[in-house]
């Protein structure tokens, strides 16, 4: 996953986003441009979100739960492992609530 | 080939009603009769936005002291800029407040001075904490990113614990614990600001234990602050490497402090277009890149990582804006930095303040 990738882990250990979490971007932080490319804008900067990561984001729209959000994207992927998208979502997205840039 | 500036500081007025002893404005204001007008403001976010300029951060003085700030942020919103309100609260009633939220304003930065409203007042030279409080509730009432600001010195520390919990209840989902940075006004009042190591230290801690328990939820920056750190920072990113600052006359500088270095002529936006200031004007290319380093710098494998430190600093510090920033422990004028902070250790009289003064 190339956006997540190149999102920092820090030590900061914050709650994962359960099966029911709702996730959305974080007041004050909304989709942008750069050129043709599609960035998040956020306080004190932008991240260039590309492939699976604007995928994950695009779905975050305060009302799809975690569970159909995974359900989207491993039945876009040829029918990924739910088990493997499940993790990749995760974990995208909570290197994003820690730069507060998402909510769930 | 220069990368685009990604954000673009509007100094839109020097006027403040406070009086801060850190106030990163230059010693000599801008008065408010040569403030650029509200059509030429817009013009220059338009042009930021051209240069391919992502954020708007609109400060002061104090931006709410403009009668035309709504009009400023919906000129910003209109040509995609992300827009951030640097304010301390002065002048924004709640239906001011909730028009520039409608105007488009994306983000509210507000400085507190302290928990505590004595201290605060004493900083600030002007009472304004209890309001601050009072709007910070109300900012967090509408949709928009919310960062609170702690300036933090000798004369606060002590009490950071407090004053981390005290910001933890006005609920951002950003703080920024700032130490105050030894330019201007600040730099008059070094020797009472400058933190002592075991308040370094002891902050540090509580700044870690803070980013772990509120993890999630709030976000916590606090860097080493330069006097203590064994490297400099690239400042502002690099000179002319991500963002400008237009002054509120319209002067384009590089940062904030940039105007106490000799000779330098900043062009000025009722000039000259925004770009050929960026890419062309001297000053933006006196010291960018590394073409302008000495040793050590030069042969320095950090140098492109703090890109020689901050030109401002040299000039203040070693009275020389093209040497290595002296803060670096490989600076020949680093026993300088070295003095100032054992003067902050050394219990001397009491403390007297030097305060911003107020504009004609």
């Amino acid at each position: 996953m190339a956006s997540a990738g190149s999102l920092s882990n820090g030590a900061l250990a914050v709650p994962r986003p359960s099966e029911t979490s709702q996730p959305r971007l974080a007041c004050g932080c909304r989709w942008g441009t750069q050129g043709e490319q599609q960035v998040i804008l956020f306080p004190e900067g932008m991240i260039r979100v590309q492939d699976t990561g604007r995928r994950i984001l695009e779905l975050c729209d305060g009302h799809r739960t975690v569970r159909k959000i995974v359900a989207t994207l491993s039945e876009r992927y040829n029918k990924a492992d739910p088990a493997i998208v499940r993790e990749d979502v995760s974990s995208f997205l909570e290197a994003l609530q820690r730069k507060r840039i998402v909510d769930y | 080939m220069i990368p685009n500036p990604l954000a673009l500081i509007a100094e839109v007025t020097h006027r403040c009603p406070l009086h801060c002893v850190y106030c990163s404005n230059p010693r000599q204001l801008v008065a408010a009769k040569a403030e650029l007008a509200t059509a030429e403001w817009v013009r220059v976010f338009q042009e930021a936005s051209h240069l391919g300029v992502l954020h708007l951060h609109l400060t002061g003085g104090e931006p709410a002291a403009r009668v035309d700030l709504q009009d400023l942020i919906a000129a910003g919103h209109r040509t995609g800029l992300y827009t951030n309100l640097i304010t301390s609260g002065a002048g924004l009633s709640d239906a001011r407040l909730a028009a520039l939220v409608e105007a488009g304003l994306d983000h509210i930065q507000l400085s507190f001075q302290d928990s505590r409203e004595g201290p605060a007042r004493w900083i600030a030279g002007a009472k304004a904490h209890t309001y601050k409080a009072v709007l910070a509730r109300k900012i967090r009432q509408f949709p928009i990113a919310f960062t609170v600001n702690l300036v933090v010195h000798r004369q606060n520390l002590d009490h950071i614990e407090e004053m981390i919990e005290f910001i933890e209840q006005l609920q951002p989902e950003r703080v920024e614990i700032a130490h105050a940075q030894y330019y201007g006004w600040a730099l008059i009042n070094r020797d009472a600001l400058l933190p002592t190591p075991q308040q370094l230290q002891k902050c540090m801690r509580a700044v870690e234990a803070s980013q772990q328990r509120l993890a999630g939820k709030v976000r916590i920056d606090c860097v080493v602050p330069d006097y203590y750190a064994r490297y400099p920072k690239a400042c502002m990113g690099g000179w002319g490497r991500h963002l400008m600052l237009i002054d509120p006359c319209g002067q384009a500088l590089p940062c904030h402090a940039a105007g106490v270095i000799p000779g330098m002529r900043f062009a000025n936006v009722r000039e000259h277009p925004l770009e050929w200031i960026w890419r062309e004007s001297p000053v933006f290319q006196r010291f960018r890149g590394e073409h302008w380093m000495p040793e050590p710098c030069k042969s320095c494998e950090r140098r492109t990582e703090d890109l020689g430190g901050c030109r401002c600093q040299a000039f203040l510090i070693a009275g020389d804006a093209s040497v290595t920033d002296p803060v670096c422990s490989l600076s020949p004028d680093h026993h300088l930095i070295e003095i100032a902070r054992s003067a902050a250790q050394s219990e001397a009289a009491p403390v007297s303040l030097s305060y911003r003064t107020s504009m004609g």
